[in-house]
C-alpha cells in the first residue's frame, strides 16, 4: 500500500448504538460531569480551575459512552490524567518562558508516556495542555495540580461511572482495573 | 493499514460484513473498526489452526500392534494373513524387523494386471469372462516381488497436519510409524485419522 493509497481510509465505522446504549451513556455523563462541575462551582470557584472540566467531558466520551474501551478503563482515565498532569506542570515550569514549546512538548510527552505505561487516556492530552495554557490560576498551583483538580476530579468520575455503567443488563465496568 | 501477514483458507476466514454483523449483536460501543477486528481474527485463528494441525502426533493417532509380513513370504500366505486380520494392507520388513517396504491390495491389484485400483464388481466381472483368472500369477511370488517401495513411513513425533498432506500427496491409505531404527512401532490408517477428528472438539460446549 503506497502512502497516497492509504490515505483514502477504506474501512468502515463500527455499528451504530441502540437507545438503551444513548440512553445510559447520557445518564453517566449528565451524573458525572454534574460531580465535578458542582464541586468546581460550590467548592473551589476559582475561574483558573474551570478549563480542566474541558478535560472531563473528554474522558466523559469515553468512560460512559465507550464503556468497553481499553482507553475508558480505570487504568488509563486514572493514570492517563495524573502522568499528564505531571508531564503538564513539569513542562510548564521549565520551559514556560516559550509557552508554545510548553505546550507542544506537555502534549506530546504526555502521549508518549501514556503509551510507555500502558496509559492511554486521550483527554490527557488536555490535562498536559491545560497545565501550560491555564494561566495564572493553574501555573499558581504548581505540582497540587496534578492533585487537585486532575486526580480528584478524575476519582469523582470513575467513581460515578463505577456506579451508574453497572446498572443496566447490558453494560459491565471496568472490563480490568490494573 | 498495516499489511496482512496473515493467509487463512476461506473456510476459516470472516468478511468485513460478518464482523459488522457480530458487533450490532454486542451491545455497546466497540472501539476497533471491522477492518481491524478481522486482522486481529486473520492472526488469532491462524495460530490457532496452526496449534490444531500440531496438536496430535503419530504417537496419539497410531495402532500400536502392527501386523508385519516378511519380505520372504509367499503372497499366499501374506493374503492369507491380512484376511485374518482384516486389513487391507502391512508393513513389509526384513530378516532384522526393519521396515522395507509397505503391501497392499493396490500392490496385488497391480500385479494382476489392473492398471487403476477397480472395484470388486469389476474383478468379478474380468475373471467371470476370462477362463483363467489373472490371480494365479500371484500364485509363486513372495512378498518382496510385489511390494511398494521405498516405503513411505513417519515418525511417533509427526503431527496430524503433515501426516493427512502425507496422505494427500503420496496417495496412501496407511502410514507406517517407525522408530529411529527403523523397526514398525505402529500405523496410521486413513481410518485412524477419520476417528481422529472428533478429538479436536474435545472439552467444547455441546
Amino acid at each position: 500500500m503506497t502512502y497516497l493509497q492509504k490515505m483514502k481510509g477504506g474501512g468502515q465505522s463500527p455499528p451504530k448504538v441502540g437507545l438503551t446504549e444513548i440512553l445510559w451513556s447520557w445518564v453517566g455523563s449528565f451524573a458525572g460531569i454534574a460531580g465535578v462541575a458542582l464541586i468546581h462551582y460550590k467548592i473551589l470557584d476559582q475561574s483558573g480551575l474551570m478549563l480542566i472540566l474541558g478535560s472531563f467531558g473528554a474522558s466523559a466520551v469515553l468512560i460512559y459512552g465507550a464503556v468497553r474501551s481499553p482507553l475508558a478503563q480505570p487504568r488509563n482515565l486514572l493514570g492517563g490524567h495524573i502522568l499528564s498532569a505531571i508531564v503538564g506542570v513539569t513542562a510548564c515550569q521549565w520551559l514556560g518562558g516559550t509557552p508554545w514549546l510548553a505546550a507542544a512538548v506537555a502534549v506530546s510527552l504526555s502521549i508518549a508516556l501514556m503509551h510507555l505505561t500502558g496509559t492511554l487516556h486521550p483527554p490527557g492530552g488536555a490535562t498536559a495542555l491545560i497545565a501550560v495554557i491555564g494561566g495564572d490560576s493553574v501555573h499558581s498551583l504548581g505540582y497540587f495540580y496534578v492533585v487537585m483538580p486532575v486526580a480528584l476530579g478524575a476519582v469523582v468520575m470513575l467513581l460515578v461511572a463505577v456506579l451508574v455503567n453497572n446498572i443496566p443488563a447490558t453494560r459491565k465496568y471496568p472490563e480490568f482495573w490494573l | 493499514m498495516p499489511k496482512n501477514t496473515f493467509a487463512l483458507p476461506p473456510r476459516v476466514d470472516i468478511s468485513e460484513q460478518d464482523v459488522m454483523q457480530a458487533m450490532s449483536t454486542i451491545q455497546g460501543y466497540i472501539d476497533i473498526t471491522p477492518g481491524d477486528f478481522r486482522e486481529v481474527y486473520r492472526a488469532a485463528c491462524s495460530l490457532a489452526v496452526k496449534r490444531l494441525l500440531t496438536s496430535l502426533k503419530a504417537a496419539d493417532l497410531m495402532t500400536g500392534t502392527v501386523h508385519l509380513v516378511e519380505t520372504e513370504m509367499p503372497l499366499v500366505a501374506a493374503a492369507a494373513l491380512l484376511a485374518e486380520k482384516g486389513i487391507s494392507g502391512a508393513p513389509v520388513v526384513d530378516g532384522d524387523g526393519k521396515i522395507v517396504g509397505v503391501v497392499s491390495e493396490k500392490d496385488f491389484l497391480r500385479e494382476m494386471g489392473f492398471v487403476t485400483t477397480p472395484s470388486f464388481m469389476q474383478i468379478a466381472t474380468h475373471c467371470l469372462n476370462d477362463k483363467s483368472c489373472m490371480i494365479c500369477r500371484l500364485r509363486n511370488k513372495v512378498v518382496g516381488d510385489i511390494m511398494s517401495r521405498p516405503p513411505v513411513t513417519g515418525s511417533p513425533e509427526m503431527t496430524i497436519g503433515e501426516i493427512s498432506q502425507l496422505f494427500q500427496s503420496r496417495e496412501i491409505n496407511r502410514l507406517p510409524i517407525v522408530a529411529a531404527d527403523g523397526r514398525p512401532v505402529g500405523i496410521v490408517t486413513r481410518t485412524d485419522l477419520a476417528h481422529s477428528f472428533h478429538r479436536f472438539a474435545e472439552g467444547m460446549e455441546p
